[in-house]
């Protein structure tokens, strides 16, 4: 076991904004729906975001959990069972494309900082040889559990991540100021904490999504020529 | 035949319960009223398109069970003359607290059909239990299905979970729409997503058992902010439609349909492709039906004419 410190280390590093996976290329239509007026100010922001953050909560934080709990169990095939499921799930192609191509540069960091994990080496090769998607989520639940992160270490840095990958967007299509964006981390963060005990008890038929505002800005953009992000 | 049991006589269609789905945990308790599975509350229905001799298609196979009520298959779209046209009518009014529902619908190589509701489809206020309905829909290979009902009203304090699995040849083309009210619009001053909660998962796979795609989404107002921007932000009416078709004929459909935000009008309408080829997803978002209809009807026409050459034609003025 890694001690407290290590492991607050870690935890920083993978949810760091530069840690290069690429979340800076993708807004989740928040392009979109700053063009179209949609998202306009703090409190449009908060609201989309929040969006968001739920769905990610209760589908992609479900995943990560599973892939975690498959592990540490030494249970690969549900790992991988995990990630094709979660792509069943994906209804959006620019998500589907953002999630596969953020997790593939997870997975490739996961072999560089654990060359002799078994587990690591096996869901890379998968992701090459196309056996399996490679999806963020299912990469973060990998990684989490191998460097002997907790559960709670991992959907905090999940929904972080989600949540502040869209309010780093904001900030180069938004009108809103850095203060703004740090409030609303801080409440949205302190909001996904509540949805832990319920998401961690939560299998593949549990998976839900109600965004379809948001699935029509993701269709915009996947139509449109707007292309400051990917997504 | 229906079974018996001492005292409660039960509906023989096929058994409707979602007590495994976690969603639906508080909402178990039998209906004081009549109990679950009761013949008339329990409704079931099959049907079986296929192409006779001439090569017309027509309703061959036709079960039911009550309250659900299919009488004929009746030839009116004028754009496709040869094309089996079905209203599934329920002689219960609303869906009330425990109602169960089963639709088994079948369309074989090569036959179309067009199946739909008489009327908009009421979900009354549950205080007990739920309202619950599965469907299967299987197409074969070259085979063509709208399947396009009226809209769901969901009044407050109801409970409604549906599932539906869709199993397509990957020659055959099947457009499956819903159309979600918020609730009664105008009704005691507005009745807006007050329900307790709507559960609905759709699933499609090819014959051979392969997972293509599975879509759920559960609403529950009490428990997220449904007015949220990014969720029905200021919108009242929500439309879902998959299609599931050939990868060629999902290029040209989705090429041939432009997505809208249009604030003036109050209508918005996005597309995209469902995973592993499957097809493609549609959702409109609008303030009344009218105009929601109008989307998904002119959709479904973009997805005639790349399958069978035809427009959708106008609606009936009555509709």
């Amino acid at each position: 076991m890694a001690s407290p410190l290590i492991n607050l280390m870690r935890l920083i590093q993978f949810t760091d904004s530069t840690f290069p996976v690429g979340t800076f290329s993708f807004s989740n239509g928040l392009e979109s729906a700053a063009y179209e007026n949609l998202v306009t100010d703090a409190k449009s922001l908060e609201q989309y975001t929040r969006a968001a953050s739920l769905q990610a909560a209760y589908s992609d934080g479900i995943a990560a959990l599973n892939a975690y709990k498959a592990v540490n169990a030494g249970d690969y095939d549900t790992v991988t069972l995990t990630d094709r499921r979660l792509m069943l799930f994906k209804m959006n192609d620019e998500a589907r494309l953002m999630l596969r191509r953020m997790g593939k540069k997870l997975a490739e960091l996961a072999v560089r900082f654990y060359p002799d994990n078994e587990i690591c080496r096996r869901f890379l090769k998968d992701i090459e040889t196309d056996a399996t998607p490679g999806s963020f989520p299912v990469a973060q639940g990998v990684i989490f559990a191998v460097a002997g992160l907790s559960p709670e270490e991992l959907f905090s840095s999940h929904q972080y991540g989600v949540i502040n990958m869209i309010l780093a967007a904001a900030l180069r299509c938004v009108r809103v100021s850095h203060l703004d964006t740090q409030e609303i981390l801080l409440r949205l963060t302190d909001e996904a904490e509540k949805l832990y005990p319920e998401v961690s008890e939560m299998e593949f038929e549990d998976m839900n999504a109600f965004v379809p505002e948001m699935d029509i800005m993701a269709s915009l953009h996947e139509k449109g020529k707007m292309r400051m992000f990917m997504n | 035949m229906a079974t018996t049991t001492p005292d409660r006589i039960y509906s023989d269609a096929p058994r409707v319960d979602f007590a495994h789905c976690r969603e639906m945990q508080p909402y178990l308790t039998e209906p004081k009223a009549m109990y679950v599975g009761a013949p008339g509350k329990h409704g079931y229905l099959r049907l079986g398109f296929e192409l006779d001799k001439e090569g017309k298609s027509i309703l061959r196979d036709l079960d039911r069970r009550a309250p659900l009520i299919v009488q004929q298959e009746l030839y009116f779209d004028e754009e496709l003359p040869g094309l089996p046209c079905v209203y599934i009518l329920s002689s219960g009014g609303p869906n009330v607290d425990g109602d169960r529902y089963h639709q088994d619908i079948t369309v074989k190589k090569g036959a179309m059909a067009w199946v739909s509701t008489g009327a908009a489809t009421k979900l009354a206020k549950m205080k007990y239990n739920y309202s619950g309905m599965i469907q299967n829909i299987v197409l074969e290979a070259d085979a063509y299905l709208e399947f396009m009902p009226e809209p769901i009203i969901p009044h407050a304090g109801t409970r409604f979970i549906c599932d539906t699995r869709m199993i397509v040849d990957p020659t055959a083309t099947v457009f499956y729409s819903e159309i979600y009210m918020g609730g009664r619009k105008y009704y005691n001053g507005g009745e807006l997503f007050k329900f307790d909660i709507l559960s609905v998962c759709t699933h499609g796979e090819r014959p051979d058992g392969e997972q293509l795609f599975r879509e759920k989404f559960i609403i529950s107002p009490d428990k997220f902010p449904i007015r949220d921007i990014g969720v029905m932000g200021d919108f009242d009416i929500f439309a879902n439609v998959l299609v599931m078709t050939p990868p060629d004929k999902a290029e040209e459909i989705y090429n041939a349909t432009q997505p809208v935000f249009d604030r003036k009008n109050r209508i918005a309408a996005g597309i995209t492709h469902l995973p592993n080829g499957a097809g493609l997803l549609y959702k409109v978002l609008g303030d009344e039906t009218g105009p929601v209809k109008a989307q998904v009807r002119k959709f479904c026409s973009t997805v005639r004419q790349a399958i069978k050459g035809k427009p959708v034609p106008a609606e009936f003025p009555w509709r």
